[in-house]
């Protein structure tokens, strides 16, 4: 998939990672609001750190000063925390302010982003978040009590809805309201959900079942995927079952217990005078498949000694329909 | 600023000898094949002598059993469903979890349908284990698929030796190899080592032939079905009229590779191992995937421990130099490579994968260029990376923790 990003988002990102002057790289030390979001097994993840000015009275009317960010992430993860930063220096905004700023907002700064990118601006947008809550706490700062929804342990309570990104059901269905996403795909670009194993689109409880619960079904979504049972064919067994040559059948047990037996006594012996040796590596019914060892591993004459040496004797002694495999 | 192309398992330049053969097919030798007037046999005789090239060149085979197509993709897809649909009794398929989505696709359909599909795991260094391919057979086992060369790692199978096993088995089932990147590299002798094999694909761009050509070898007496139906060429096995340009480029970047084979790969093999050796010494936390196992000579894979692929690939490409890399962000989905997933590679790591393939039209000066760049695109990444300590210049301590699900 070839790029397809804005001469913006390449601008920058080229000048975040040669470190020009006026981008926000690193992370504050001490920081009065510090969020996380995405780790790295799910390939993009993002530390935001902020410093304010401090209010004498008010601390909710502190002013942001500084905002860094180290990002883990492809090229447009690493553009979009750069924007976000950008964005709320400029607007000298107060951390409950900058909770206005939505991924929306980055995308713009950005000039677009590809469909299926959309999810880096969301991250952006969720570590500010957890920067601002990180603040508030700090500050001693009552966001329930302003009117900000904080959304509390939906992330711990709820039911994993996306095992792949561990993304719970009261999580998603925010995202699908704040967002706006209408179809799975539209999940998916926005916060990853239902994009490694697909498991989760058509289950119960799925990804098309809280679109519905959110927005009401709509009877002209496809049905989902009908899974064929397993038909199994009747076996045609074309390897024999082991037998003792009198009509009488072995057990698999006893059959390997003979062959291992055949070869202690009159196989293994004669290998080890030129320094070899042969190991069983499986028994299947009345195919043995071994494999040489020591000086015998890689002789010339291996396939010979296998049929002459290994399978002539096994075939005498335990069982005549016994096929040796070199392996 | 002249472009270094490290990207030869994706595709290949037209080498110049092919371009040369194909274009007279296009103005001049324009006529079907399948007409009968003077000028369209010469053009018959044109896919005749290709085809009996390629033969020669894997060993010599009766060339009646080499079918041209339209990429390697079609070839899989002719030889998988092909036997399945030809053996309705058998519903049994074993292949591995590393395949190319050409085959893994093709066999998730086959489950689909109903069919029983074996995914062979590997081992951390991109192994398949033969004792437990052994116990994958069955008596209702009807074929086994399984590439020569892995596209991501270059990890070789011992497909000539896993052929063997299976016919000794059991006759019956038909062995099928997605030989798309071992083609040119390794020598496929079907008469020789390699005469347990039913069929085999292989495609015309990663070999220094254009896109949109392939071929497939099926065996004689291999019961398969064919996949495109309508006319009688290639004697009713694939219908469609010849590409016959495309089939002649094929042909002579098979003969040229032949040709170049043991010279190339050496010279290859040795840029590909400096490249390696002087990257692990410059960059720490680097790993080599499939290092420790019998690999093509072209191809590199790396991983650069906690930083993400995409940003690799779109400094390099700023600095000039093409490769690919197996990180979510780049795949179309939001998983990263699957075979670097069936390998296990560290969740630290399997983000941060870079793939470096060579080709005969690469140069020590490539080499150079990259050892210069990319430790440096690794340096900036890691710069800005939360899980590297900039101070030290190492991981933080608490990176190995990092995998904790996402906080709200």
């Amino acid at each position: 998939m070839a790029w397809e990003y804005s001469e913006k988002t390449k601008q920058l990102f080229m000048d975040a990672v040669q470190g020009k002057p006026g981008t926000h790289l690193g992370e504050i030390k001490d920081p009065d609001g510090m969020g996380e979001h995405g780790s790295i097994a799910c390939g993009d993840s993002m530390r935001f750190t902020f410093r304010v000015e401090r209010h004498p009275t008010d601390p909710a009317k502190d002013v942001i000063t500084d905002a860094r960010y180290l990002t883990f992430g492809c090229t447009s993860a690493i553009a979009a925390s750069e924007a976000l930063c950008a964005l709320i220096e400029r607007g000298h905004y107060t951390p409950i302010e900058a909770l206005k700023i939505q991924n929306k907002d980055i995308v713009e700064y950005l000039e677009g982003l590809p469909d299926q990118k959309i999810h880096c601006s969301v991250m952006g947008a969720e570590a500010l978040e957890a920067a601002v809550f990180n603040w508030a706490q700090k500050r001693g700062v009552d966001l329930a009590a302003l009117g900000i929804d904080i959304h509390p342990d939906e992330q711990n309570e709820g039911r994993i809805v996306c095992k792949c990104f561990s993304l719970t059901e009261p999580y998603l269905k925010r995202k699908i309201k704040e967002l706006n996403l209408r179809t799975i795909p539209e999940i998916t670009n926005a916060v990853k959900a239902g994009g490694a194993c697909m498991s989760c689109h058509h289950v119960p409880g799925g990804l098309q079942d809280l679109l519905d619960e959110v927005w009401g079904a709509d009877a002209k979504h496809p049905a989902p995927l009908k899974i064929l049972p397993n038909i199994r064919m009747p076996d045609d067994t074309e390897i024999p079952t082991p037998g003792d040559g009198n009509g009488e059948v072995l057990s698999p047990y006893h059959f390997s217990k003979q062959v291992e037996k055949a070869l202690d006594d009159y196989v293994r012996p004669m290998l080890k005078r030129d320094g070899g040796d042969v190991e069983i590596v499986d028994i299947k019914g009345t195919l043995v498949y071994c494999r040489f060892q020591g000086a015998c591993a890689g002789c010339a004459g291996a396939a010979q000694t296998m049929t002459m040496m290994i399978e002539r004797p096994l075939k005498d002694m335990v069982d005549e329909r016994i096929r040796v495999i070199q392996v | 600023m002249s472009l270094v192309y490290a990207d030869n398992n994706a595709t290949t330049r037209v080498a110049p000898e092919v371009f040369d053969a194909m274009a007279p097919f296009f103005k001049e030798e324009y006529f079907n094949p399948s007409s009968m007037y003077d000028p369209a046999r010469e053009v018959a005789h044109a896919v005749a002598k290709a085809r009996r090239d390629v033969a020669q060149h894997l060993g010599g085979i009766d060339a009646k059993q080499i079918l041209f197509t339209s990429c390697a993709t079609e070839s899989n897809n002719t030889a998988i469903f092909g036997a399945v649909r030809a053996n309705p009794r058998r519903r049994h398929v074993i292949t591995t979890a590393v395949e190319h989505p050409a085959v893994l696709g093709v066999c998730k359909d086959l489950q689909r349908e109903g069919l029983d599909v074996t995914f062979l795991p590997v081992d951390a260094e991109g192994n398949l284990d033969v004792g437990r391919f052994i116990r994958a057979l069955r008596p209702d086992t009807l074929l086994v698929t399984i590439m020569h060369a892995n596209n991501e790692t270059g990890v070789v199978f011992p497909v000539a030796e896993l052929a063997r096993i299976t016919k000794e088995t059991d006759p019956a089932i038909v062995f099928h190899t997605d030989a798309t990147q071992s083609m040119g590299k390794i020598p496929i002798d079907l008469a020789g080592q390699y005469s347990h094999v039913d069929m085999l694909s292989f495609s015309g761009h990663k070999l220094h032939a254009p896109k949109g050509v392939g071929a497939m070898f099926l065996r004689r007496g291999t019961p398969c079905r064919p996949f495109m139906i309508g006319g009688h060429q290639e004697e009713g096995r694939r219908a469609g009229t010849e590409n016959v340009p495309y089939i002649v480029g094929l042909a002579r970047a098979v003969t040229l590779a032949a040709e170049t084979h043991d010279e190339d790969m050496v010279r290859i093999g040795r840029m590909r191992d400096r490249l390696e050796g002087s990257l692990l010494e410059k960059i720490s936390h680097l790993q080599i995937n499939g290092g420790g196992s019998p690999r093509l000579p072209n191809t590199s894979n790396l991983s650069c421990h906690y930083i993400e692929g995409e940003g690799m690939l779109f400094e390099l490409s700023a600095a000039g130099i093409c490769a690919s890399s197996g990180s979510a962000c780049t795949s179309g989905s939001l998983e990263p490579s699957h075979v670097l997933l069936a390998m296990n590679v560290p969740f630290t790591a399997v983000h941060g994968s870079i793939r470096f393939s060579l080709s005969r039209y690469n140069t020590e000066e490539d080499v150079d260029r990259i050892v210069e760049v990319f430790p440096r695109v690794v340096a900036n990444l890691r710069n800005m990376s939360p899980y590297w300590d900039q101070a030290k210049n190492r991981p933080r301590d608490d990176a190995d923790k990092a995998a904790a699900p996402r906080p709200a």
